[in-house]
């Protein structure tokens, strides 16, 4: 039968059309190319440089002043010209957060256990913590000027005030997420508390942990640059301030690009101390 | 150990009664349990769902006090978590970051005693359960019937005088649960301990079992004990023997009859 249909032939209706397998997915798109992991990194890249791109052309086309909204190129320039500057004051910057993200973290994760071992503490102090994280934080942010001043003891109590709530739900979901009946195993092979701590709610609660580290690192780094706001002492929530007043955009944009890579850099940090532990808690 | 010891039954229950207090107001989960269970009996519980078979068990390995009634293992009351009892609940509960060797060393490291000989005791479970080529895998590459077999083994680590399992097989399929049940008659006919198996399979608790007791609907009591006769080590083929057919009916009509009464 196919022997005696040409190409010529082809009908909808003839014998190997009639037999062809269903239309084949549509063949791959350009970007299509890139597959799994190079796609993954590619494709953001290339949206993020086409916007860039754009804005670029946008300011020289409609000649927008650079006290309004300066060229990425304008604030790559200024960013090269500055950058000694700028890392020196990105130090307190990173520093305070820093501490500002392990205070929390201690303190996050003893508050989850104290409200995970104690019943009393649960009923007393869980309800007030939820309640606490209905006032808008950042309000408060002046307050803590008053009571501890403008040094960097105000702004990493800030940063962890603001940071430390995430690090706690998430370590008492984890704690409270093993199995009743392994629990009642432990009771029941005669271990203690520490013990069922330290060998079962702790690493059942590393996964749930993570979770809650990566939302803190951001939340104290926004602590801290609102107490540079405040404070106006140094650092790059200090320079974005001092750079305004001046109308310096260029320089605003320099210092935010600073401080996006020290975020990225701390994020990646925890996502790296994140996939080691998973490694070996993961389920 | 004294002659005398020997002759106290492995575990009895006197009236036993147990009240849950819920927000929503009190839960008679047992009403009143009696039974005596001699050493070495391997007995399984039959009930409707939410008679109280868990929570027996429960008072029994001391994890749940009682109401009212006593419990007592090798004469001795219980007043608290009974730690030589070997537990096995519905799901395997083996920790995923351990290894199978370590979770099935897992009580003796709760108590901070694992030792080379208890290391060897666990390696030799793990023989005796087929899951020696797997003892450095972690959990999660394990079957499901795999995972309840570490679990058996962590279960027996200890060298526990009483074995207590609550519907171990239930969520295995239906040909991976024959072949556990047979596996658990195998390795139990070496250790002959004192067991108490919580299971909904008739079939199951006739095979395996020497005694098995009815529990009825709640508040519940328990209203049937049938003694089973046939000889160990059982073969599968016993469930062709008519009398296991005879004891099937008979017990799946008591049940029966527990549940159409409510
Ligand atoms: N910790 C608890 N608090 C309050 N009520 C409970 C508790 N545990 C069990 N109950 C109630 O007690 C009754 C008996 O429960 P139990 O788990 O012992 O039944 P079961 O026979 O094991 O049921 P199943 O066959 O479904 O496992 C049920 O009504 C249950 O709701
Ligand atoms: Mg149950």
């Amino acid at each position: 039968m196919n022997g005696i249909v040409k190409n010529s032939d082809l009908a909808p209706t003839s014998a190997a059309s009639a037999r062809a397998p269903l239309p084949a997915p549509s063949p791959p798109s350009r970007l299509g190319v890139l597959r799994g992991q190079a796609r993954l990194v590619v494709l953001p890249v290339i949206a993020a440089a086409l916007v860039i791109t754009g804005w670029e052309a946008v300011v020289r086309i409609k000649q927008i002043p650079n006290t309004l909204l300066p060229a990425p190129s304008a604030v790559a320039i200024r960013l090269t010209e500055t950058l000694p500057f700028l890392l020196g004051q990105a130090v307190p910057t990173t520093l305070e957060t820093i501490a500002s993200f392990l205070i929390s973290m201690v303190l996050g994760i003893s508050l989850a256990v104290l409200i995970c071992k104690s019943r009393l503490m649960r009923d007393a102090l869980y309800p007030n913590i939820v309640l606490f994280q209905l006032i808008p934080k950042i309000a408060l942010a002046p307050l803590f000027i008053v009571w501890l001043g403008i040094g960097s003891t105000s702004r990493i109590t800030f940063g962890v005030f603001i940071s430390f709530f995430p690090v706690v739900v998430a370590t008492l979901t984890g704690l409270t997420s093993v199995d009743r009946d392994l629990l009642r195993l432990c009771k029941a092979v005669g271990a203690d508390e520490s013990r069922i701590y330290a060998k079962v709610r702790f690493p059942a609660a590393v996964p749930h942990l993570f979770s809650g580290l990566k939302i803190a690192i951001t939340f104290a780094m926004i602590g801290v640059i609102v107490g540079e706001f405040i404070t106006a002492q140094a650092g790059l929530g200090y320079m974005i301030l001092f750079a305004a007043s001046q109308a310096e955009m260029t320089l605003i944009f320099a210092s935010i690009v600073v401080l996006c890579v020290i975020g990225l850099v701390l994020y990646g940090i925890i996502v790296m101390a994140e996939a080691l532990a998973l490694k070996k808690y993961g389920a | 150990m004294l002659a005398q010891v020997e002759t106290f039954k492995a575990i009895t229950a006197a009236r036993v009664r147990k009240v849950y207090e819920t927000p929503s107001g009190p839960v008679e989960a047992v009403a009143e349990a009696g039974f005596e269970i001699a050493r070495g009996d391997f007995v399984s519980i039959l009930g409707p769902s939410g008679c109280g078979k868990s929570t027996l068990m429960l008072m029994i390995a001391g994890l749940e006090s009682t109401t009212s009634g006593t419990i007592t293992l090798d004469g001795l009351q219980v007043s608290g978590p009974q730690t030589d009892a070997g537990m096995m609940f519905q799901d395997p509960t083996l920790l995923p970051w351990r290894s199978v060797l370590d979770n099935v060393l897992f009580p003796i490291d709760m108590r901070g005693a694992v030792s080379s000989e208890s290391r060897t005791r666990a390696e030799s479970l793990l023989r005796m359960v087929d899951l020696w080529s797997f003892r450095d895998k972690r959990p999660r590459e394990l079957s499901g019937g795999m995972r309840q077999r570490v679990a058996l083994a962590r279960a027996l680590v200890n060298d526990p005088r009483i074995l207590l399992m609550d519907e171990p097989f239930s969520a295995l399929d239906a040909i991976t649960r024959d072949e556990m049940g047979y596996a658990l008659a195998r390795i139990w006919d070496t250790t002959r301990k004192t067991a108490i198996f919580i299971t909904h399979s008739i079939r199951e608790a006739i095979f395996l079992s020497d005694r098995v007791l009815v529990m009825g609907r709640r508040p519940s009591t328990i209203i049937e004990d049938v003694r089973i006769p046939f000889e160990r080590p059982r073969d599968p083929s016993i469930e062709a023997d008519p009398r296991f057919n005879e004891l099937y009916l008979h017990l799946k009509a008591s049940i029966h009859r527990t549940t159409g009464a409510q």
